[in-house]
């Protein structure tokens, strides 16, 4: 490793925010282009059927309609998909939800454009839909997708948990529900596309992955690959959604066909009705552990909705499973996840991949069973938590950075002072107030299948150094964490660098921003290529400088004698020389994590290289005569391994926490109602408490500098701790996301907290 | 039929010809170029279209141009002073209370409305100013912090 010269767990100024603040970057939406024509979908209206007619005649008549797109207009291939390729771009003669994209209009404007989608006649012959994931695995069920309705299962297998279950002193078995989720980013989807002088096809769109858009545009369209550039605009944030391809193909398509610049900006409402949602799933869990609390067993049965198209359901299918042990050594284990088509609205990723949904029943699980053995929920807890040299569900020996203790530990006089003072102070007559704890684990990168990010640096001529990567930043702040590592490497400030992000014009692959992959991953990737670049400019001041190379380091642009400081050559020397002499100053970084494939039958393998591991505690008051749940605080301790740019990875986890309170008071997407923010309901800054993050740096030591990832961690312990904290407050449980009134309300009644006589 | 309207944008009066059906926010943005005010939603529940028209703040989705005929507003594009960043930007700044920025110029500009009326509000006072903007990215607590900062 380099010398760390302070760039590393200081949170320098973050790229791109003083535009943010003048209101300066361009978003998709915001792109100025020489009379655009604007996209408009027409989305199905029916949620399965097949498509016996589409007249266009009518539209086309519309005043300024220039074009009207349809499955046959699909130069190549019209499937799409990051992991199975099932959505159509445009559907080829059946819907299998309502929001599938029957056709596209290109107009001169708006009021043309949807005027003469609604003019477009589709003549459907209604199908059988099916709606439920478990009648969807029935034989006489209506298929979805002609290779039938299970798209896949994942299994884990461990030891012998039914046999381990008789041993036990207590078994606790619960059926969990989820709710299908809407991602809510602030920036609804939009693009905009033009061809280059060269006849490029140019597309800006609002992505987190421009790399995985590229390869999509170039099998639709069946051009060569250089044929398409994707560049990512600013974009409002992501969650999961934006790495479906939600609107850069239909910008694409139009482009291929008119070749004149294009827009497509969805509203909220096609946001809503038009990308992925989170997945719903139904979760049986049994759980035994022995006297002292030591989990001895648990099974999980797990059905996940993927509505019409995988998506990332196969992902979620086998995140969920993986992590249903909770950040535990368990060592007789027995999951299975299935993920089912359906006619709902196709789901995604978010935030978590189904870990989220995971950790509500576990960590449910936990406390029902501390509370049968009359154990203390923190204990319990500690008494299992995962440690170095222990064996996960897969089999996967942790021997790197295992920080679920430390959290734990750093909660615990949060968590001891909320139960012996806060727990006990005076309320409203109505008001009860609980204290609740949720734990978790979770995987960086993607599960048991290569992911790796690459990167480039070079220095020109004169010096100057200029970062190429593909990674995506939405807003959580990757391009400053991976300017602060080149930075670190390199012994120079990171605004000394030209950072060239998410155009696949100039970058190369560095994968999804998902999974909380990037700061781990691509990180690597930049370290890696900055080392190389280090060690030419090391070799070659050893030249200059006759110095040894151990003698020698990089400081604010020199290459200097330690011993001497004043002993130095500045990098623009070592760069002309090197360009005299025709050594090459570009060079490329790579990193993938180790893993092994899974098992298809047991699940065994190694599915991440690391793991980040995390502890909140919520404390909530309950009004036990309206189910009103108001969160009092929250604190929230992750181990990060090495936080790069604190105050970044304490944004995303109060951003985290926000998102885990949508996910346990409020947040559900009804297919048939919901249409707009009025109807699905986020964490407004009245919803929010205070929320006092703790990072904890476990080191790991595949980690550029020790970091792993937050992104997805920082949701998934909220849910379970505030709902752990209602049901210490109302002595009752609930088994079905979200907590809102009506389920609170309804186990306020059923524990008979919800009396008239404490009116009185 | 086109009407023509007279405004101060930004301290700089514009005289503009608008349709009777377009909103505030679709001639910021596509008339004026005024893209820091953004759209995310259209019916006034997200907030980012937030700009101040004579004072206060409104959802310029839900504002239709002739309505803004004679006024005076004031969008993100207006914060910065001669001397530089408005003391809200310098907050938010110092605070670390941006990550995406598509909600930023609408609490940016909710901020300064409750400021000029109460300089100094309370937690309280600051989440309900701003409850009419959504942010899902931050949890809202560096951007409470950084608004209650300012003439602290």
């Amino acid at each position: 490793m380099k010398s760390n010269n302070g760039m590393i767990g200081k949170s320098i100024p973050r790229i791109g925010a003083i535009e943010r603040l003048l209101g300066k970057p361009l978003f998709s939406a915001d792109m100025e282009l020489d009379h655009p024509l604007v996209l408009k979908v027409l989305p199905s209206d029916r949620h399965h059927a097949r498509i016996l007619d589409i007249d266009t005649a009518e539209a086309a008549r519309v005043e300024g309609v220039v074009e009207i797109f349809t499955a046959e207009d699909i130069p190549r291939n019209h499937l799409t998909g990051i992991i199975n390729k099932d959505r159509p771009l445009l559907a080829k003669n059946k819907v299998r939800s309502k929001g599938d994209a029957v056709a596209l209009v290109a107009a001169l404007n708006i009021h043309a454009a949807e005027t003469a989608a609604k003019k477009i006649h589709v003549v459907y012959e209604d199908l059988p839909s099916v709606h439920d994931p478990e009648e969807a695995l029935k034989n006489h069920a209506s298929k979805v997708h002609e290779k039938g309705n299970l798209l896949f299962t994942r299994k884990i297998k461990k030891g012998n948990p039914e046999k381990a279950f008789e041993a036990c002193a207590v078994v606790v078995e619960k059926t969990y529900r989820t709710s299908f989720l809407e991602h809510t980013y602030l920036e609804p989807d939009a693009g905009a596309g033009y061809l280059d002088p060269d006849g490029n096809l140019v597309i800006i769109a609002s992505t987190q992955n421009p790399h995985y858009d590229h390869s999509e545009l170039v099998s639709l369209l069946g051009v060569a690959p250089e044929k398409v550039r994707i560049v990512q605009a600013a974009t409002g944030g992501g969650f999961g959604s934006k790495l479906d391809l939600n609107v850069q193909g239909f910008i694409g398509l139009a482009l291929y066909h008119l070749k004149r610049p294009v827009m497509c900006t969805f509203t909220r409402e096609e946001t809503y009705r038009m990308t992925a949602k989170r997945h719903p799933l139904k979760m049986v869990f049994k759980t035994g552990a022995d006297e002292n609390g030591h989990l001895m067993a648990m099974t999980a049965k797990m059905i996940c909705d993927t509505g019409a198209y995988g998506s990332y359901g196969l992902a979620v299918a086998s995140r969920a499973p993986v992590h249903a042990t909770g950040p535990y050594e368990i060592d007789h284990v027995d999951v299975e996840c299935r993920c089912v088509y359906t006619n709902n609205p196709f789901a995604g990723a978010m935030r978590g991949f189904g870990v989220p949904q995971a950790a509500f029943a576990h960590e449910s699980q936990m406390d029902l069973l501390a509370e049968a053995l009359g154990m203390d929920p923190l204990e319990i807890r500690r008494v299992n938590a995962l440690k170095a040299g222990h064996k996960t569900a897969t089999g996967q020996l942790l021997n790197g950075s295992v920080g679920i203790d430390q959290c734990l530990e750093a909660v615990k006089p949060h968590y001891e002072n909320a139960l012996k003072t806060w727990l006990h102070g005076e309320t409203d007559f109505a008001k009860q107030r609980g204290v609740g704890l949720g734990a978790m684990w979770y995987g960086i990168g993607n599960t048991g299948v290569q992911n790796p990010s690459t990167a480039h640096i070079e220095m020109d001529g004169e010096g100057r150094i200029t970062l190429y990567t593909g990674c995506a930043d939405i807003g959580q702040g990757s391009t400053t964490v991976l300017s602060q590592i080149a930075a670190a490497v390199l012994g120079i400030s990171p605004d000394m660098l030209c950072m060239v992000v998410g155009d696949t014009a100039f970058t190369s692959n560095a994968g999804a921003t998902s999974a909380s992959r990037q700061t781990y991953i691509s990180g690597n990737a930049v370290k890696n290529a900055a080392e190389k670049l280090a060690d030419v400019l090391l070799t070659e001041g050893v030249d200059l400088l006759k110095r040894p190379k151990t003698d020698l380091m990089l400081e604010n642009g020199f290459v200097v004698y330690k011993k001497d400081p004043d002993h130095r050559m500045p990098f623009s020397k070592i760069a002309a020389r090197a360009a005299k002499r025709g050594i090459p100053l570009r060079w490329q970084g790579y990193f993938d994590p180790e893993t092994v494939p899974l098992d298809p039958e047991t699940g065994e393998g190694v599915p991440y290289a690391t793991y980040a591991f995390a502890c909140h505690v919520a404390l909530v008051t309950v009004d036990v005569l309206t189910g009103e749940v108001t969160v009092h605080k929250i604190i929230a301790a992750h181990d990060v391994g090495r936080a790069i740019h604190p105050a970044s990875v304490e944004g995303q986890i109060r951003g985290g926490a926000a998102m885990g309170v949508g996910f346990a008071l409020m947040e559900e997407y009804d297919p048939s109602t919901t249409r707009s923010l009025k109807d699905y309901h986020i964490p407004t800054a009245m919803d929010m408490p205070e929320i006092i993050p703790i990072i904890i740096e476990s080191s790991e030591p595949t980690g550029p500098f020790g970091a792993k990832g937050v992104g997805e961690p920082a949701l998934i312990p909220t849910a379970p701790a505030v709902i752990n904290g209602i049901t210490n407050a109302v002595s009752a449980r609930i088994y079905h996301l979200p907590a809102n009134l009506e389920r609170v309300l309804e186990a306020s009644i059923q524990s008979g907290k919800f009396t008239m006589k404490e009116v009185a | 039929m086109k009407k023509l309207i007279q405004m101060t944008i930004n301290d700089t009066d514009c005289e503009i010809a608008v349709r009777p059906n377009q909103t505030l926010a679709d001639v910021l943005r596509q008339e004026l170029g005024l893209t820091g005010t953004k759209k995310g939603c259209e019916v006034g529940e997200c907030g980012t279209c937030t700009v101040i028209l004579n004072g206060k703040p409104v959802n310029s989705c839900l504002v239709l141009a002739v309505q803004a005929d004679g006024c005076s507003i004031l969008t993100i594009e207006g914060m910065q002073t001669d001397e530089g960043l408005h003391p809200i930007q310098e907050a938010f700044i110092d605070k670390g209370a941006i990550q995406c920025g598509f909600c930023t110029s609408g609490m940016i500009l909710s901020a300064k409305s409750l400021l000029d009326q109460n300089p100094h509000p309370d937690d309280k006072e600051v989440r309900t100013a701003i409850s009419g903007n959504l942010c899902r990215c931050t949890g809202y607590q560096k951007i409470v912090e950084a608004i209650k900062g300012v003439n602290e």
